[in-house]
């Protein structure tokens, strides 16, 4: 049996439970290093490790830096280990001075000034994007879903019928009014950027009537470019189907809670790490 | 002095236990949150309404709950009831949270402990005794997942759920997928039920083997669930006394004027507590402060489990026992709701959003959860989250004392101390993203 490692950094757990709804492994792989479901002190020799979760203290990153020397390759996993993710909106700086107030604190592991993704730190082999993965994504990154071939955008799964004469003139926000069952939300009014956010979830947002915020990061087409890249082909888009000023989608666009997202953006476009391929993305 | 430092596994999140012994003697146990979620910063100046999608992201264990509550806490700002056949599907979706909550603490956190393993998936690898049966690990799984996918039914997705809406839920459920996850659930009852069993068994053999159940002080008990039989979607707050008295009943705006939290300086989590006393939220107070659980299969295991520990019931591995009842009840109540005539009606209501304070209460698996908000032009001034895992922590640290204080004597320290940490804390189930949040 090949063997597997789950190293988990400062997150919400939300991939850890994603996993253990992807059973199909129990067969294939010891799951030999996992906190949330196995106690172990260290992380042992392994062919696959996956790192879920930032990197927000001095112990997550010495912790990172010690397991990656055990495993064969590594998979980044989620949103947070990816760019951050939500704590990345800890990177505000009003929200960053709240933080430094926990300095008072003993024997608890330090914050560090910035939350970041690990492969500032480490170098990774495959990207599982996604807040969090889908359990078939878990199984195609462990090569447990064979012959699955993810779409490429959110949007090609989504399924909802676009509507030339359904044309907004105002984006209606997040939650307000009924959703209509087919109809393409994009044509409803909704913010929704599947039509650049990479597919494999099975549009489990949009589906239900929620717009795509974008966790699984940038397409394959866009993800080797600038963020600029991402956010003009959103407004592209907007640009076609609706009669919504580009200042108001700008707007939007920068809204916090989009940040929450979309400061992937950042990473993406990030000098100071190495670049992410399409091939190692799944 | 001699400091023992314990991580900890096969809970949510990290945390690590520090004993300190003087001369001897057990001076004081810490439990340590050793990480921050810090969402009551990051949640400053974000729009009211996106709030849902955002606060489960405090947990991924935890995500309904907090989704729900994030919905109610908003309802109560605009003044907007949700119509009652969203309600019903809410209570589903708390119904799913609690299914695969209490069955991953009972099957993947704490019967590793039972069969002295360190994780379930060892019984997949290794031998292991014949009547536990292989698949035990499988089955574990299944009925887990039974949980998971009543959530995505009516949430959207099952680890951050997007379903729930101020005024109600911004789409009903499929008559098909419907009856395939009732189906699902009747099927997995009985397997559930063996499993329940074969977990009370194994654990009063420990218990046995042991000589305690662990620290039975009498306690407070605080839940949100009703008297005469649960309910996930309650209004109040209940707090029982030491006598097994319900003293105290509060709306969830009032949690202030009822219950002291303080921060501490050793760990990114801080303490509740009822009035300065000790109290405990979780399974046990639950089950110490209900008659009935209100399905037929879940109530022959309640009537046993209290002619064996009487009411109320303190020692605190039988947390653990209760989380078995309440699995039990949860997949028949889940199997009756989805078995009523199909029912169409509106789910959502119309609101006008508008600014001013609310708090949103739900019984969380792990207890009450408040989720309070100010907002001002339509954005979040301050966020507050009450969590369950916090009311729990001087319960925590109390039995820790009482467990360190059994094996640990002048002479020597017992190497079992390490396994019985695990075993405290995890009876407690808690949850660090969220006491940290």
């Amino acid at each position: 049996m090949r063997r597997f490692a789950v190293l988990q950094l400062s997150g919400c757990a939300g991939c850890e439970v994603a996993l253990l709804n992807a059973d199909e492994w129990v067969e294939q792989y010891q799951l030999v290093y996992m906190p949330l479901v196995v106690s172990a002190y260290d992380v042992p020799d392994v062919e696959v490790l996956m790192v879920s979760g930032g990197v927000q203290t001095d112990e997550d990153l010495y912790n990172l830096r010690r397991a990656v020397r055990c495993a064969g390759q590594v998979i980044a996993v989620g949103t947070c280990a990816i760019s951050g993710g939500v704590s990345n909106l800890g990177n505000r700086d009003e929200v960053r001075d709240v933080f430094l107030m926990q300095e008072n604190r003993r024997h608890v592991p330090r914050l560090l000034p910035k939350c970041r993704p690990i492969d500032m730190a480490v170098s990774v082999d495959v990207y599982l994007p996604g807040c969090p993965p889908t359990p078939r994504l878990f199984m195609s990154a462990l090569g447990t879903a064979p012959g699955y071939q993810p779409v490429r955008t959110v949007c090609q799964e989504c399924g909802r019928r676009k509507v030339k004469e359904m044309r907004p003139k105002h984006l209606l926000g997040f939650q307000y009014g009924e959703v209509l069952p087919d109809v393409c939300l994009i044509n409803q009014g909704y913010l929704c950027v599947g039509s650049s956010t990479r597919g494999g979830c099975g549009a489990l947002c949009t589906r239900p009537g929620h717009p795509c915020v974008g966790c699984r990061g940038p397409s394959d087409a866009l993800i080797e470019k600038e963020s600029d890249a991402w956010f003009s082909s959103i407004r592209r888009v907007f640009e076609s189907m609706t009669d919504v000023s580009g200042e108001e989608i700008d707007q939007a666009l920068r809204s916090p809670q989009l940040a929450l997202f979309l400061f992937q953006f950042a990473d993406y476009a990030g000098v100071d790490r190495p670049a992410r391929h399409k091939e190692q993305m799944i | 002095m001699t400091t023992l430092t314990f991580p900890l596994s096969r809970i949510e999140g990290h945390a690590q236990v520090v004993v300190e012994v003087r001369a001897g003697e057990v001076a004081a146990a810490y439990f340590q949150a050793t990480e921050i979620r810090g969402f009551e910063y990051l949640m400053q100046g974000v729009p009211a309404e996106q709030m849902p999608v955002l606060v489960p992201r405090i947990c991924g264990v935890c995500s309904t709950a907090h989704h729900v509550a994030a919905v109610k806490a908003l309802e109560s700002a605009y003044g907007v009831t949700p119509p009652l056949r969203a309600r019903r599907l809410r209570e589903l979706l708390m119904l799913g949270q609690l299914i695969q909550n209490q069955a991953t603490s009972l099957f993947l956190f704490t019967m590793p402990d039972r069969l002295g393993l360190a994780s379930l998936f060892q019984l997949a690898a290794d031998d292991v005794p014949e009547q536990v049966g292989a698949n035990i690990a499988r089955s574990a799984l299944r009925v887990r997942k039974a949980g998971t996918d009543l959530i995505s039914l009516v949430g959207g997705q099952f680890i951050h759920p997007i379903k729930a809406v101020v005024g109600g839920m911004s789409s009903g459920i499929g008559e098909e997928r419907a009856a395939a996850v009732q189906d699902e659930i009747e099927q997995i009852l009985p397997l559930a039920c063996e499993l329940v069993e074969y977990y009370i068994e194994v654990s009063l053999a420990m218990g046995e083997r042991l000589g305690t159940l662990g620290d039975d002080t009498p306690a407070y008990y605080i839940a949100a669930t009703g008297s005469s039989a649960p309910n996930f979607d309650g209004d109040l707050l209940r707090v029982m006394n030491v006598d097994g008295v319900e003293c105290d009943c509060f709306p969830a705006a009032a949690f202030h004027n009822h219950l002291i939290y303080q921060d501490t300086d050793y760990s990114y989590a801080g303490q509740t507590s009822y009035q300065g006393q000790v109290m405990r939220a979780n399974s046990l107070a639950r089950i110490n402060m209900t008659h009935t659980m209100g399905t037929p299969r879940a109530d022959v295991y309640l009537k046993d489990f209290r002619s064996a520990f009487g009411c109320p019931a303190h020692a605190i591995l039988l947390f653990d026992l209760a989380r078995g009842i309440e699995l039990v009840y949860a997949l028949e109540r889940a199997a009756a709701i989805l078995a009523e005539p199909f029912d169409t009606t509106e789910v959502t209501a119309s609101y006008t959003p508008r600014d001013g304070d609310g708090y949103g209460l739900v019984e969380a698996p792990r207890g009450p959860l408040v989720h309070h908000y100010r907002i001002e032009d339509g954005l979040i001034r301050a966020a507050e989250f009450i969590i369950p895992t916090v009311h729990n922590m001087l319960a925590i640290e109390q039995a820790l004392r009482v467990a360190a204080r059994r094996y640990v004597t002048p002479e020597r320290v017992d190497l079992e101390l390490e396994r019985a940490v695990g075993r405290v804390v995890r009876a407690f189930d808690p949850c660090i993203a969220c006491a940290t949040h």
